[in-house]
């Protein structure tokens, strides 16, 4: 690997080895190829129950004065992270959110972008505020704070549709670290897999640590030296 | 050179002339006219059409409105291209004025980002700036420019300041002598009837042997069959900025001269008009 860019094959490689991993973890990522080609994306579908929380004053009067948007609460399955109260127009019911999860690549700045859009069952997308308010607390400060590690909608590279996108451009920055230390002592690396746990959970998708330690002895090592 | 300058200036302050209608299902008070305008080539469709979103509205009412749209021939037209890119890909061989329908209602979110803003406009084009500068000199450029030059491209832009623009703008498109050119040309290729919203891939101006590459050299690589071979019949155009040019020019000179404000060369392959 030069540096910590990463390149298209090596790319290619990282998500093969993240895809085994992910069959024998039933974790549910799949590749989609394009027209038979090497290019392609991860992807990886996840339903998510959203329980309507009391109406906040402020809330509501948002949530009136923008018509049919609705905003939501996200409740993790594990428990719950605390996030701020909001609410939903119709209090007291349950609704399942799909998010789908895409990793590409982006040749422009040599490295993985994750792609990401949600709905609810009757087929209607979340828009930039909803999906806001999925952001961990935690990141939610600094992202809006940085707009190039910002959360923005962008049409998707292959499928031309809206979805909204992590930025890319400071990928490199915050893997370098990582990747270093990783070097120093030489141990195999996914940098895919590494990428995911770093901003994975900053959009709610969950890397369980079952993907670390369960590298098989005898799968070759996906980041190699140049 | 003199006429390279020309060619910036003819670039920046190319024009279509337009027409908007209202779509026939929106609910008015009274009949609304037609708005004629002229369209900036290399701006883009939200950040030009606030007169004619006052036109409209005058004889709608407030609560029939939500964010607008615009629609060519059942198309929905991406406000994130620049409007040359709209023009050419989709009406490029169609009867001036170009004709587009403008929506209220029923915004197709399968298919559109939304525009709440121009600070959504400003931080799309910033964003792509900084992907042609990752691409072109590894975002050193960009990087070393201040907050206040990435405002001036955008009030270049916004505000139809070709010097103003032209005096940051300049230095993105610098390079060593010694290499020849860029690292990477910023491009993307358009085609109307694809799946695939268009073509982006690394693609060097020089060859290893230090020989210009040229638009025939990009188009055999990256969409072979744009490319008519000796005794066959031109199925396709490939337009860029309303014209074709030459596939022996140097992809080096187009990506100076013939990119968008966003420092990207957008090529469109469409189909030769069957007269």
């Amino acid at each position: 690997m030069s540096g910590c860019a990463l390149n298209e094959k090596e790319f290619f490689s990282c998500c093969q080895l993240l895809l085994q991993q992910s069959e024998h973890l039933r974790d549910g990522w799949s590749w989609e190829a394009v027209q038979g080609s090497e290019e392609g994306y991860l992807r990886k579908t996840v339903l998510r129950s959203v329980v309507a929380d009391c109406c906040d004053a402020q809330k509501q009067k948002e949530a009136a004065s923008q018509q049919e948007r609705t905003q939501v609460k996200l409740e993790q399955r594990d428990g719950g992270d605390e996030d701020d109260a909001v609410c939903m127009l119709s209090e007291g019911s349950s609704h399942v959110l799909q998010y789908e999860y895409h990793i590409l690549y982006s040749c422009s700045y040599s490295a993985p972008v994750l792609y990401f859009r949600a709905f609810t069952l009757e087929g209607r997308s979340l828009m930039l505020e909803d999906v806001w308010s999925s952001v961990h607390p935690n990141f939610r400060h600094c992202l809006q704070n940085s707009p190039l590690t910002a959360i923005t909608q962008q049409e998707h590279p292959l499928l031309g549709q809206p979805f909204f996108m992590l930025h890319p451009c400071r990928t490199e920055e915050f893997m370098r670290p990582v990747l270093q230390e990783a070097q120093e002592q030489p141990r195999p690396v996914n940098y895919v897999l590494l990428w995911l746990s770093v901003v994975g959970p900053v959009v709610g998708l969950d890397v369980p640590l079952k993907y670390c330690t369960q590298l098989h002895p005898s799968s070759p090592s996906s980041s190699e030296p140049d | 050179m003199a006429d390279d300058k020309d060619v910036l200036r003819d670039v920046w302050f190319g024009r279509i002339p337009t027409c908007f209608t209202l779509n026939q299902d929106e609910v008015t008070e009274r009949e609304a006219e037609a708005y004629y305008l002229l369209l900036p080539r290399v701006s883009y469709l939200t950040l030009v059409t606030d007169k004619v979103k006052k036109h409209f509205l005058k004889v709608m009412r407030a609560e029939d409105v939500e964010e607008m749209w615009f629609e060519y021939e059942g198309t929905p037209l991406k406000w994130h291209y620049p409007i040359g890119v709209l023009f050419d890909l989709h009406a490029s061989n169609s009867v001036l004025p170009w004709s587009i329908t403008v929506h209220f209602k029923n915004f197709p979110d399968q298919d559109l980002l939304h525009c709440p803003s121009s600070s959504v406009i400003e931080a799309h084009f910033m964003s792509s700036i900084k992907e042609a500068d990752a691409l072109k000199h590894k975002s050193q450029v960009v990087n070393d420019m201040q907050k206040k030059d990435h405002k001036q491209l955008w009030m270049g832009l916004q505000n139809d300041k070709f010097d103003q623009f032209w005096a940051m703008n300049r230095k993105l498109m610098e390079y060593p002598t010694e290499e020849g050119g860029f690292r990477y040309i910023p491009f993307r290729i358009y085609q109307a009837m694809s799946d695939r919203p268009f073509i982006q891939k690394l693609f060097r101006p020089v060859s290893p042997e230090g020989n210009a590459y040229t638009l025939g050299d990009l188009l055999k690589e990256m969409y072979p069959a744009a490319i008519t071979n000796d005794g066959e019949q031109k199925r396709y155009q490939v337009v860029i900025h309303g014209i074709e040019p030459l596939l022996e020019t140097p992809l080096q000179w187009l990506s100076e001269h013939l990119s968008h404000p966003d420092n990207f060369l957008h090529i469109c392959v469409v189909p030769t008009p069957s007269d």
